[in-house]
């Protein structure tokens, strides 16, 4: 994009056209076309995000939601959060277990795609339907689906794990403990999210020319060596957008949990969104929630901004 | 994503409003159907009852007619808020008994004549207390419940425990005469307790003489922590240690416990009245056990008395959002009358009049529960409690009790704390 629209301005600016009314609407024309898109944004995501700060400086309990007013507190609930160490520990799980996720999704999901480049024919057919069929379950399926398989009474991998005489796992409960539940849910998220990645690589590394690869290996290059130097900068791009989407959608992740979970999560289990929906939607602080949904969006803009000026540097290298 | 769908409800929401007050006060026509709100208990134990009071309201109203919706107690709080946000809440709307203070004390119902309902005079005591607000009435007493041990006859007897137990001490003893007998599959439990079953492990609580929170001077303390409620949960730490086998993580109706028990791994289960039919439902559960099932009230520590028992119920309240006052009015004089009360007596309740108490009396199968009902124990009466139960306060700390990730006391502790946090503040 940015190589196309530099080599174009140069060529434009030196012909001096007089001003027309064909100008006119050509100037007018993109604008046109992008007001509806411009309109559906501002009604479904502007005015909500203006409405959901507006509520994060308000007290609105089930008193206010029954009156439909909220009553003005200031910067009450933004320093009521940042005050509970309950807030602290809840942003640190999100952080771990995006970071978790998120690395787990990227080298899974770019170790499929090179083991497509290698098999045969059939294989590359039989593996990308796997993964379009995985990519295509819906997450409630798939939590069900889940489930059932680490089930603490019927579970298979209960059942697997005490056959393979790994231990006694007949009866154990995965969620007893935090850091296996936590282990199950990640495992549940990354499985879902690595068929996006994978198939996404795989369309990259079908552009990375071949003459450079031969020249690698000529030049006495490791597959290993070669991956480093010659496809990965080439996939830059690739990677810096896949990694920031899985940051936004891990981070903020919250179906798989609350199913899995019958809605009910011990608060062990609570995720920034968990948090955020449990404050105003279970307890009724519905101005709290949205304090909390705002500090999410903030860490989330921070942490995605560093990836997209890389993004751009990269655009503008090439 | 959430941030976006939160945003994107929250202006549904919004727009709701505001479409809802731009048409407030047009709607003087008359009323085509009214929409009720009920738990699905009633759609799965007595869907008689509700058919009966449909056809005696439309006796009355023929032109009007009746949606009932069903709702699940997962989510059913949540949807009520949003409906009240978006002014389209139902006509009528069955409320748990300990969750009505939050929503009287906020004005989310309007108030009703006593006198226009009927046995009104006879209403049970404890669900009438629960339906009053600052001495008003918001809602109508609709049925109460409470638990007893419900057991496997037949396994009772292959165990050689003669009788029913008539103290803790000897329930926990028979407990262990099945697990000898029963045992040795990994898959049996002589009592199913999973680990969240607030209701039935606060009763150990109360057993010892301790409670959920005190009021004094106008300031609610959590008292979880208190010698006496420690020894209650210590019991209930090795009761449930030494006779279930129940998921630790798990609650009671996440699978029904009464349809576990059907599957015939279990010697018994501390349930409502309602749950012994459903055990034995075609469908679901297994009706071959008829014979074999029986149920009596959990016993206390104490000799010869029983150990108090929650006791639940609900309330059917008329939102402030409807139009439709008188006729959700008649609806709920229709639901409450004697003859669909009797209904949900017959289905395993006590129902919200003292003048059909003597019919559960000579009901076998009612009997037990009723006699349990004697002794009972309520939850804190502050309109903050429903944010205690939504926070899982008690479900938490019993999940930590059972599966050892905190001593009895560190648990109580630290529920106890959050409980005085969120009976003074709300949050």
């Amino acid at each position: 994009m940015a190589a196309v629209a530099e080599s174009d301005l140069p060529v434009a600016s030196r012909r001096r056209r007089p001003f027309t009314r064909q100008r006119v609407g050509r100037a007018i024309a993109p604008y046109a076309l992008m007001a509806p898109a411009l309109l559906v944004l501002g009604v479904v995501l502007a005015y909500p995000l203006y409405k959901l700060v507006q509520m994060s400086f308000q007290k609105y309990g089930l008193s206010e939601l029954i009156r439909h007013k909220g009553t003005w507190v200031g910067t009450a609930n933004y320093s009521q959060i940042l005050h509970d160490g309950e807030f602290w520990h809840v942003v640190l799980r999100t952080v771990l277990f995006t970071v978790a996720a998120v690395g787990l999704t990227m080298v899974l999901g770019t170790a499929i795609a090179l083991l497509l480049l290698q098999v045969s024919k059939w294989m590359q057919i039989a593996l990308t339907t796997g993964l379009v069929l995985v990519w295509s379950v819906p997450v409630i399926v798939a939590v069900d689906i889940w489930r059932w398989m680490i089930d603490y009474e019927f579970g298979v991998a209960n059942w697997t794990l005490t056959k393979l005489h790994l231990g006694d796992f007949s009866r154990y409960d995965w969620f007893a403990n935090p850091w296996t539940g936590f282990g199950v849910l990640t495992a549940l998220v990354v499985w879902g999210a690595i068929p996006f990645v994978s198939i996404t690589v795989y369309a990259g590394l079908a552009q990375v020319p071949k003459e450079l690869l031969e020249a690698a290996a000529i030049d006495g290059a490791r597959p290993w060596n070669t991956f480093r130097e010659v496809t990965m900068p080439l996939l830059k791009p690739i990677f810096v957008i896949l990694a920031s989407l899985s940051i936004i959608w891990d981070f903020q992740v919250f179906q798989q949990l609350w199913i899995f979970l019958d809605g009910r999560p011990s608060p062990d289990y609570y995720t920034m969104a968990i948090y955020a929906f449990q404050k105003s939607f279970v307890i009724g602080e519905y101005g709290l929630g949205a304090a909390i949904a705002v500090v999410m969006v903030l860490l989330m803009f921070g942490a995605t901004l560093v990836y997209l000026r890389q993004m751009l540097r990269t655009g503008e290298v090439h | 994503m959430k941030t976006r769908i939160m945003a994107a409800a929250i202006l549904a929401v919004v727009l709701a409003a505001a479409a809802s007050t731009a048409s407030g006060g047009t709607s003087s026509a008359k009323a085509t159907k009214i929409v009720v709100w009920l738990q699905n208990d009633a759609q799965s134990g007595w869907p008689e009852a509700v058919a009966l009071a449909n056809r005696l309201f439309k006796a009355q109203h023929p032109d009007v007619d009746v949606d009932v919706q069903y709702q699940t107690w997962g989510a059913h709080l949540q949807k009520f808020d949003a409906a009240l946000a978006g002014g389209d809440a139902p006509d009528v709307i069955e409320l748990g008994n300990s969750e009505m203070t939050k929503y009287m004390a906020a004005g989310a119902f309007k108030q009703l004549t006593q006198s226009a309902f009927p046995n009104n005079k006879t209403w049970l005591s404890g669900l009438k207390a629960s339906s009053m607000y600052n001495g008003k009435l918001y809602g109508v007493p609709y049925y109460a419940g409470c638990r007893a041990v419900i057991y496997r006859k037949d396994q009772y007897r292959g165990a050689g425990i003669k009788g029913t137990p008539a103290n803790l001490a000897q329930f926990v003893a028979a407990g262990k005469k099945l697990m000898k007998k029963y045992g040795k599959d990994q898959g049996y439990s002589a009592l199913y307790f999973p680990g969240k079953y607030w209701y039935a492990g606060m009763g150990f609580v109360y057993d010892y003489g301790g409670q959920i929170a005190v009021r004094k001077n106008g300031k609610w303390k959590g008292t979880l922590n208190s010698p006496r409620a420690l020894r209650g949960l210590t019991v209930l730490k090795a009761t449930v240690h030494s006779l279930s086998r129940a998921n630790k993580t798990g609650d009671e109706a996440n699978p029904q416990q009464s349809l576990v028990f059907s599957k015939g791994k279990v010697g018994s289960f501390i349930g409502n009245g309602w749950e012994w039919p459903y055990a034995l439902d075609d469908k679901l559960g297994n009706p071959g056990l008829a014979p074999v099932m029986g149920a009596y009230p959990m016993p206390s520590h104490i000799k010869g008395r029983s150990m108090p028992t929650f006791i639940g119920g609900s309330d059917l309240g008329v939102p402030v959002t409807t139009k439709n006052t008188s006729l959700a009015a008649d609806w709920i004089k229709a639901f409450t009358g004697t003859a669909a009360e009797s209904e949900i007596a017959k289905s395993g309740n006590i129902a919200n009049t003292t003048k059909l108490l003597a019919y559960n009396a000579s009901n076998p199968k009612l009997a037990p529960f009723a006699k349990a009902a004697k002794s009972g124990w309520f939850v804190p009466t502050s309109p903050n409690w429903t944010n205690v139960e939504n926070a899982n306060v008690l479900q938490n700390m019993l999940v930590k009790i059972f599966t050892g990730r905190a001593s009895v006391k560190a648990a109580a502790t630290s529920a106890s704390a959050q409980i005085t946090r969120i009976l003074n503040t709300g949050a």
